[in-house]
């Protein structure tokens, strides 16, 4: 990078002999953070992010992991250097002489610029990218569809591939390695869909049908549909399980459901 | 009211009990609430005579009683006394009419006048913006009560949910006049060596229409609160059958229009009233950070108005914006609210910001690494924030061809945010650091700043943000820019202005101890809840779901810290304010033209001629001795024309 601007300005040759290299400490200690931050993260990352049982999930988490380790050498050089010159350019009580008035050169300015515009850039393109490959997926005739009706303060699904509805039940069910993809609508206000572990997440709006993303979840399991959108009394009340099973127990849940293959 | 003699002002007289209170803020409150009863009684024999079946129309009374609350206060306050006495051509106001006004000898009773002195709407702004802080860290406190454990404990959902908007729409207020509001009216036109702001009686209006805001803010208590959040989204807004919504609706309509006056005259100020000298190049980066703040709360507050003119009309006359079932869209809403609510969080953000770097230049002894550079890197977030309102509608289900355009506005964002730390880092490195409570608060500041912007990331990208969208962590990440960034940047501001305000000296080691209490409380608390909102936990919790506990409960005993600090912090400066030591004219050794004049600081700021102006008021290092700065360029940049040669962006 090119902080070595900094150090360059100043003019540290003849000034103060005995001066420790300031600048070139603090790169060391930075690059050393960062690199022991990044390992510590990779390590227990998969402790602290959502848990991904669907073809979205596993692509979101990863999306997550490459931005955490490039945000850890941004966030520790601020660290780094804060904290360094606190500790060691601090004044006991008030100062009675100034600093060494210090301006960053052009090349300092345009290669900082040109950094954080890469770095932006690369969020941009790869957010493009991820999300474009996650949404792209079109649905097939072997996609389960499922209809989703949010009212206050519980959901309705229906399974028009089978004629079946969820009836109130509080659980549905979804089968496992199968496609799926959720049409979502609202009966009265503004409710949010969301599956966090299968990475489904789309707005319920009255008088509107939302689509989300083809999903396939991937791990058989019991996960749960909450309401992510405030839409009054018992909006952290409304939320319902959804098991992940294989597909013959969907079969025969789907009869039990009044449904028909 | 009553002073028709307005030719002796001069003379000594001796104020009676009477000439007193009319007009004061009393007589407002009283007349206002006159008027509220009558106008209320009014509408609602009105509304139940037109009424078929003979009932009144509950939102319609409501919103008529604030519209009398409103005309009678100003009424009472005396705000139509200048249309009277100097309206309609009768003659120009004197300059003792004018000192009378501004309110010269009438001692500590002049905080609760219509006074027109910046200094005393300064003073107003802050004590209200102290206050208004307390309850709604108050708010904030039952909320981490109510979700320190699984169920509903404490609070019943509804008592929740009004709490939990009245928290939001409390803090939010105050952040955005918590910069602008005490230092931008009591600092800023002495900063540019001004005598008063360019429209004084426009001053005393913008802040007493805050103030007549928060009896309709607080009145939502008796009517049934509202259980929309501080977003007030519209299908649920107009469904909702309770008058308290109306309350809701009718600040904002109070309070963008107190905002939208104080803006306007802000921008003035600076336009024509900065003194021989000051030219845009000598700005202190504080007016700076003040001005593009200003600017983009005129662009972005008139769709707030609208948004919510529109959600009364749906209540009050049954019109349809936002019913899908009668055409309208709930979308609408949605944009109308966030052109208003993204651009709105960088109106907080750009004075607080600019209020730092001030405080670091001075404790640094340095002058702003890159003046330019910081200042272009303002502009930047205020040219590109007006457009980046769309990211809070990744996942509304609406057309997402934008999603790309708003995606890339939204993270080109970090671009001049990067400059503006590199400024702050900047001017940090190789000063002379004097330790100090402002500057412990630009510390952590920058820590939480790095933290919150970080995060932001991830909720601006959209894949990562199919994942974490209405969640806990959303909440987490506004609470780590707004509170752990712009309010630490107020509270540096405060403990820096504070001695020149006041006039009396914080204790520093209570200062010391507020700022470590609310640093720890606060990342352990928001740190928690990233993590409550990585595992899925929704916002607006009244319930917390068993798989979150543990992080909340977590978050609970953290805010505990949070609450200390507070208490800490309303010791010191209720302390200070009785026994506080008096502070020097130039508490800091700071450059800026506000520490040149006595304190307290006169009537008309400036005795005799106002200063000129030949420098940027950071010029230090300048009087070094040569040998020292070796470096020909360095003292070339400084003694010629200070940051005149950097940066020709």
């Amino acid at each position: 990078m090119s902080e070595p601007n900094i150090e360059g300005n100043a003019g540290n040759a003849s000034t103060a002999p005995a001066e420790p290299r300031h600048m070139r400490r603090a790169i060391i200690i930075w690059i050393v953070l960062s690199v022991v931050l990044i390992a510590i993260w990779l390590a227990v990352s998969q402790f602290i992010l959502p848990q991904d049982a669907s073809s979205l999930g596993a692509g979101d988490n990863f999306t997550f992991n490459v931005f955490t380790v490039l945000s850890i050498p941004v966030a520790m050089f601020v660290f780094v250097f804060l904290a360094y010159s606190l500790l060691v350019f601090r004044t006991r009580g008030r100062p009675t002489e100034d600093g060494i008035p210090l301006q960053p050169r052009l090349s300092l300015q345009v290669g900082w610029l040109g950094i954080t515009s890469l770095l932006c850039l690369f969020l941009v393109i790869w957010g493009l990218f991820a999300f474009y490959q996650e949404t792209s997926a079109a649905a097939t005739p072997n996609t389960l569809v499922v209809q989703v009706t949010a009212q206050q303060w519980q959901w309705t699904f229906n399974y028009p591939q089978y004629n079946a509805a969820s009836n109130g039940a509080q659980v549905i069910e979804l089968p496992v390695n199968r496609p799926v993809i959720f049409y979502v609508t609202s009966d009265d206000v503004l409710h949010g869909f969301a599956i966090q572990a299968l990475g489904v997440r789309v707005d319920a709006n009255p008088g509107e049908v939302t689509t989300t993303a083809v999903v396939t979840p991937t791990q058989i399991g019991s996960y749960t549909v909450r309401c992510v959108e405030l839409c009054g009394l018992l909006h952290s009340y409304m939320w319902e399980s959804v098991k992940v099973v294989s597909t013959d127990s969907f079969n025969s849940w789907i009869q039990s459901q009044g449904g028909h293959l | 009211m009553s002073s028709t003699t307005s030719t002796t002002v001069a003379e000594v007289k001796h104020p009676t009990l009477f000439n007193r209170l009319v007009p004061s803020v009393v007589s407002g409150i009283v007349l206002g609430i006159i008027g509220a009863v009558i106008a209320g009684v009014l509408i609602n024999k009105i509304t139940t005579a037109l009424s078929p079946d003979s009932v009144p129309n509950d939102d319609a009374v409501t919103v008529a009683a604030y519209l009398g609350w409103l005309l009678f206060f100003f009424i009472g306050i005396g705000a139509f006394n200048g249309i009277i006495k100097w309206g309609f051509n009768r003659h120009e106001a004197t300059p003792a009419e004018e000192l009378e006004l501004a309110g010269k000898d009438q001692g500590l009773w002049r905080y609760f006048r219509y006074t027109t002195d910046h200094k005393v709407v300064g003073m107003q702004y802050l004590f209200t913006v102290l206050v208004l802080f307390f309850l709604g860290s108050m708010g904030a406190f039952m909320i981490r009560l109510e979700q320190s454990r699984p169920g509903a404990i404490f609070f019943d959902p509804s008592t929740y949910n009004t709490i939990v908007g009245m928290h939001g729409m409390l803090m939010i207020a105050t952040t955005i006049v918590m910069v602008s509001g005490p230092f931008g009216n009591f600092i800023l036109p002495i900063m540019i060596g001004a005598r008063d702001m360019a429209f004084p009686r426009l001053n005393a209006l913008s802040y007493w229409l805050l103030f007549s805001a928060i009896p309709i803010f607080l009145s939502t208590l008796f009517l049934g609160g509202f259980p929309t959040g501080w977003t007030g989204y519209a299908p649920l807004s107009v469904q909702e059958l309770t008058p308290g919504m109306d309350a809701y609706c009718f600040l904002i309509l109070v309070f963008a229009t107190s905002t939208t006056v104080a803006a306007m005259n802000i921008v003035t100020t600076v336009l024509v009233m900065r003194t021989k000298g000051m030219t845009w190049g000598r700005l202190p980066i504080f007016v700076w950070g003040v001005v593009l703040s200003v600017i983009l709360s005129l662009t972005a507050f008139p769709s707030f108005i609208v948004s919510q003119i529109m959600v009364l009309m749906d209540r009050v006359f049954n019109t349809s914006f936002f019913l899908a079932a009668s055409g309208g869209s709930g979308w609408l809403y949605e944009h109308l609210f966030w052109f208003m609510g993204h651009p709105e969080v960088y109106v907080i953000a750009l004075p607080a910001m600019a209020a730092a770097a001030e405080v670091t230049a001075v404790f640094s002894r340095k002058p702003l690494f890159g003046y330019r550079v910081m200042v272009s890197g303002l502009i930047g977030i205020c040219v590109l924030s007006v457009l980046v309102w769309g990211h809070h509608l990744y996942t509304s289900g609406s057309e997402n061809a934008l999603a790309a355009p708003y995606m890339l506005d939204t993270e080109l964002i970090s671009i001049p945010t990067g400059l503006f730390f590199l400024g702050m880092i900047g001017t940090l490195w190789r000063g002379k650091i004097w330790v100090t409570v402002p500057l412990l608060f630009v510390v952590g500041m920058l820590v939480n700043f790095v933290i919150g912007g970080i995060t932001g990331i991830y909720l601006a990208d959209l894949p990562t943000d199919e994942i974490l969208h209405g969640g806990m962590f959303v909440t987490a990440h506004f609470h780590f820019t707004l509170v752990g960034s712009m309010v630490f940047g107020f509270f540096a501001g405060f403990y820096y202005w504070f001695p020149k305000m006041v006039g009396k000296r914080l204790n520093p080691m209570l200062g010391t101890l507020h700022f470590w209490l609310f640093e720890v409380g606060f990342v352990g608390t928001f740190g928690a809840l990233f993590y409550a909102g990585l595992q899925g936990e929704p916002r607006w919790s009244a319930n917390v779901a068993p798989p979150f506990a543990t992080a909340n409960t977590i978050a609970s005993l953290f805010a505990v810290l949070i609450a200390a600090s507070v208490f800490v912090g309303a010791y010191n400066v209720i302390y200070t304010l009785v026994r506080g030591e008096p502070a020097d004219a130039d508490e800091w050794g700071a450059k800026t033209l506000e520490w040149t004049v006595p304190t307290p600081v006169p009537l008309e700021n400036f005795e005799g001629e106002l200063p000129v102006v030949t420098s940027l008021p950071y010029n230090y290092g300048a009087s070094l001795p040569e040998p020292v700065t070796s470096a020909a360029e360095i003292t070339g940049a400084i003694t010629q024309a200070p940051m005149q040669t950097q940066g020709q962006e």
